[in-house]
């Protein structure tokens, strides 16, 4: 406590002003995809900033202050949420890249990927990524909106990097499901219904 | 591995293709799957496909941008804790 920045040196609370305050928008991004909601995300971020202030010490010098609050701020989260934290069954077995391969295939033969290039897809699927369940959703933040590495992630989420694997993998294949919904909804999958497929728009 | 050009069959380049597009591989496996994408037409849509899926996953950045009154909410409670700027 007392080397946290607040009551430690003016060169602590100049470190702490340089390396974490500029990584606030991607903390709240985070924290929103977390909360889902934006007012528990902003108490949530409030929660990471204050924990990081006071812990700052703990912070070892050279390493990477936004994975550092990735962290803090996934932890202050399981704290809150752990009298109702929801079990998400994760599936068993392993999943490549064959299960993204064989759902464009689907998209081929329905023409529902034309809308890949002929609309912008990450309104919808900033969408599809608030459904996502955890702790898919998490994963899927990390690496592919905040560009951490596997390794990363793991030590952020505390998991064994063939589960950031998995659970990577089942999320993007999760929302690329999703993403078909949304070209068929848009008018993209014409021969789904001629083909007796599930479901029309 | 003494040979980094190993060639690799279609089941197995898009099996490892989204540890390819993460570069998670090693750089011979990494070598080889690009090896193998850049002559395979059967291949090349479905990493054009994942390619497009991962470029607009992380346009998703720009969806939830933080509203300018909650960081100044931050600054003002740390303020209160010590923070001086």
């Amino acid at each position: 406590m007392d080397d946290a920045a607040g009551s430690g040196s003016a060169e602590a609370r100049s470190e702490f002003e340089k390396q974490v305050l500029p990584w606030m928008p991607d903390v709240y991004r985070f924290a929103l995809s977390l909360t889902r909601e934006p007012a528990e995300a902003e108490d949530l971020l409030q929660e990471t900033y204050l924990r990081a202030f006071r812990s700052w010490q703990t912070f070892q010098p050279g390493s990477d202050a936004r994975r550092w609050l990735f962290t803090i701020c996934r932890n202050a989260f399981l704290r809150q949420r752990e009298r109702q934290r929801r079990e998400v069954v994760e599936e068993e077995g392993d999943l490549d890249g064959s299960a993204s391969f064989l759902l464009h295939a689907r998209m081929q033969s329905d023409g529902s990927d034309r809308i890949l290039s002929r609309v912008d897809l990450a309104p919808a699927l900033n969408a599809a990524l608030a459904e996502l369940p955890e702790p898919f959703r998490s994963t899927v933040i990390l690496v592919d909106v905040e560009d951490q590495s596997y390794e990363e992630a793991s030590e952020i989420l505390g998991v064994p990097i063939g589960t950031v694997r998995s659970r990577l993998f089942r999320g993007r294949r999760q929302l690329q499901e999703k993403l078909i919904e949304y070209a068929k909804d848009a008018g993209f999958a014409a021969a789904a219904t001629r083909d007796g497929g599930s479901n029309d728009a | 591995m003494p040979d980094g050009r190993k060639e690799i069959d279609c089941s197995t380049a898009i099996a490892e293709l989204w540890d390819y597009l993460d570069q998670e591989l090693t750089p011979e496996r990494m070598n080889a799957v690009r090896s193998h994408l850049d002559r395979c037409a059967g291949c090349h849509p479905h990493l054009e496909f994942a390619q497009r899926f991962l470029d607009a996953l992380h346009r998703c950045r720009g969806e939830n941008a933080m509203p300018e009154e909650l960081r100044l909410a931050v600054l003002s409670r740390l303020r209160k804790e010590g923070l001086t700027s």
